[in-house]
């Protein structure tokens, strides 16, 4: 009971009832990784906590040889506090009155210097945590543009983008979710083009986050927020380049990161944002229109085609005259369906297996994979020719969608299709295809339609979409985001 | 024209559009997108009605059922999507409900099918139609009626929303 009202009063003066509690409470002495280095500086006790690992030995070094000259150049003097903290040769050097506080640093990696009869304690923020440098993101390559893509560590992240976008008005908000975890989240959005609602609303929702940790980053702060049910489409957009991203915010969007995971948020965010990729952004206007038509039928055939194929094949009154030739010519003894659902689900297989193989074995897979599996199945009489053309064409199509979690998600409601088909026909697809519509556009991401600018329709936006338009045409941000200043920079022209 | 190009490309500008242009652009694109696709699915025999029953009770030339005959059948159900566009702006735009589209979809193709069905030949009296073709029909309708109605309620319902928040600002200053 005295530990707890220790914690939540101000430091106590005697070093060692914070050395007591350090051992009882955060493991000290037990936990390998925690340490104190205590130094007698004008005849005063000074005890310095820190985490091994977590802070630059480097800088400690500098810091404590400064705090030992101490000894060799001041007089004795009672105001040993202030002394100590005018040495702290850093810049980010902060006072701390709780026991709270100073457990909470330590943990994050940084140093807290406390001072025999002081009840306040410095903390100096020398934190390094193991990471890997900016690398171009695996996802979402570009033959031109910048190879950094964001990694795990949340002030790298941000440094990045501001780097992009060294607006005054720019705000980087921090804050600690988890009970146990205590992980950052950075809510960033340009103070006067971002909705305020939109961020009061994402404030709120991080705020009211209770959890004990947030190990898996970015998408369990998605769940918690969009409360995203059984619903397959991703809610939101990710993102692992800083480009991409710092787009997003000067559109007014507001972005999350989450300290421990390289991709970064983008809310709000409607279906059409899963299909647009940065590449197009790094050509010409036509060539990029191109690209991105080339990219929707991709998309479109992942979906559509597969279902409608075998629809001729259960009814080839159906095709016109001169599409009859369409239709396996060969009979086997399975069904044409279940040879789909076996082919889609083998596609699924591979694509499990490729994500977890070594990449000095996964050529071998994929030859095992293509040449083996798909030849032999139709030698051995389980496969018609055409249905590894169909199902390979829509699984190519599901790997062109640029946002992975949609490209599943489309798959999904391929097979729905398949067996609506194979069950009702005409009717099937038919009636399949318009809910799919209809719910695509029921679908609210942080109460914005998901399926806008087509469905509610908004012409110009929709324009844009079809056709990627010169960034210098485009004076307007879309509306989607409410932005505060419809006109980008600079308004007068 | 020759000062138009001499314009930069930085100079040209975008408006915001009004909701009754909206509504007239979302008529005719709805009706152009959605005819387009209901050929398609003629095309496939999905449904046994195509475009160019729209022409029919015009006694014109062969053209009316070539290729000719669909385009300008298509064009002319945008026109008339129009007109149905209006007719939502003016009545049910207050409503930002998906499943009003839904019914406004629905009431379109009872009036088409049931109360101006004497009029196309080309569509057979209800109870001679195919399943596929009536499923087929409904599906069209009802996509039609949430693209229309669901796009200007949506607009109407984000132009109170601005409004409203000026007035809060208004206030609170």
């Amino acid at each position: 009971m005295v530990q707890q009202s220790i914690s939540k009063k101000m430091l106590p003066e005697s070093l060692d009832t914070i050395e007591d509690y350090m051992k009882r409470n955060i493991g000290l002495g037990k936990s390998f990784d925690l340490g104190v280095r205590k130094l007698k500086i004008l005849r005063k006790d000074i005890h310095i906590y820190y985490v091994n690992g977590l802070c630059d030995t480097q800088f400690i070094i500098n810091l404590f040889e400064e705090l030992v000259e101490i000894n060799d150049h001041e007089k004795l003097s009672t105001n040993v506090f202030g002394i100590v903290e005018n040495r702290l040769i850093h810049q980010s050097v902060n006072r701390i009155k709780s026991m709270d506080e100073l457990v909470d640093q330590v943990l994050s990696g940084l140093i807290v210097v406390v001072v025999e009869g002081e009840r306040e304690g410095l903390v100096v923020d020398v934190r390094s945590y193991p990471g890997r440098q900016p690398q171009e993101p695996d996802t979402e390559k570009v033959v031109r543009g910048a190879r950094d893509g964001y990694t795990e560590n949340i002030i790298v992240n941000t440094a990045l983008t501001r780097r992009r976008i060294r607006d005054e008005k720019l705000r980087f908000e921090i804050m600690k979710i988890g009970e146990r975890s205590k992980t950052d989240v950075a809510i960033g959005y340009i103070e006067d083009v971002a909705d305020p609602d939109l961020v009061e609303i994402i404030k709120r929702e991080l705020k009211s986050i209770e959890t004990d940790g947030l190990t898996m980053g970015d998408k369990t702060v998605e769940e918690f927020m969009l409360k995203q049910g059984y619903n397959p489409f991703p809610l939101v957009r990710y993102s692992e380049r800083p480009d991409v991203v710092s787009a997003h915010i000067l559109e007014g969007h507001v972005v999350i990161f989450v300290d421990t995971s390289p991709s970064v948020m983008i809310t709000p965010t409607t279906f059409f944002h899963h299909v647009q990729h940065a590449e197009e952004y790094r050509q010409s206007p036509t060539v990029g229109t191109f690209v991105r038509w080339v990219r929707f039928i991709g998309i479109f055939t992942s979906i559509f085609f597969l279902p409608l194929w075998f629809l001729f094949v259960l009814e080839p009154d159906l095709l016109p005259g001169r599409l009859a030739f369409i239709g396996p010519n060969e009979t086997t003894n399975i069904p044409i369906i279940a040879q789909l659902f076996i082919a889609d689900i083998g596609i699924e297989f591979l694509r499990m297996a490729a994500v977890h193989t070594p990449t000095s074995l996964s050529t071998a897979m994929g030859l095992i994979a293509a040449v083996l599996i798909g030849q032999i199945a139709i030698d051995v009489g389980l496969f018609v020719p055409e249905v590894i053309l169909y199902v390979a064409v829509a699984g190519i199509g599901s790997f062109m969608t640029p946002s992975y979690e949609l490209g599943i998600a489309n798959k999904i409601v391929r097979l729905i299709l398949l067996a609506l088909v194979a069950i009702f026909h005409v009717p099937g697809y038919v009636i399949g295809v318009t809910l799919f519509i209809l719910l695509l556009a029921s679908i609210r991401s942080l109460n914005i339609p998901y399926f806008w600018p087509f469905l509610p329709f908004s012409p110009m936006a929709f324009l844009k979409i079809l056709v990627r338009q010169s960034v210098p045409g485009s004076k307007l941000r879309p509306s989607i985001t409410h932005s505060r200043n419809r006109y980008r920079e600079p308004s007068n022209s | 024209m020759v000062e138009e190009n001499n314009k930069l490309e930085q100079e040209h500008h975008e408006k915001p559009m009004s909701l009754l242009g909206l509504s007239v652009i979302t008529g005719l694109f709805g009706g152009i997108f959605w005819s387009s696709i209901a050929y398609l699915a003629y095309v496939f025999k999905f449904t046994e009605i195509r475009p160019n029953v729209i022409l029919e009770p015009w006694t014109i030339g062969d053209w009316k059922v070539g290729w000719l005959g669909t385009i300008i059948s298509i064009i002319i159900i945008g026109m008339l999507s129009i007109g149905v566009a209006l007719i939502y702006y003016f009545t049910l735009r207050k409503f930002n409900r998906m499943y009003i589209g839904i019914g406004y979809g629905l009431a379109l193709f009872l009036i088409v099918f049931f109360v101006l069905n004497p009029i196309f030949p080309g569509i057979d009296p209800f109870k001679e139609l195919s399943r596929n073709t009536i499923v087929t029909s409904i599906c069209f309708y009802v996509l039609y009626g949430v693209f229309i109605g669901f796009s200007i309620s949506y607009e109407e319902s984000e132009i109170q929303k601005s409004k409203d928040s000026k007035q809060k600002e208004v206030r609170s200053t």
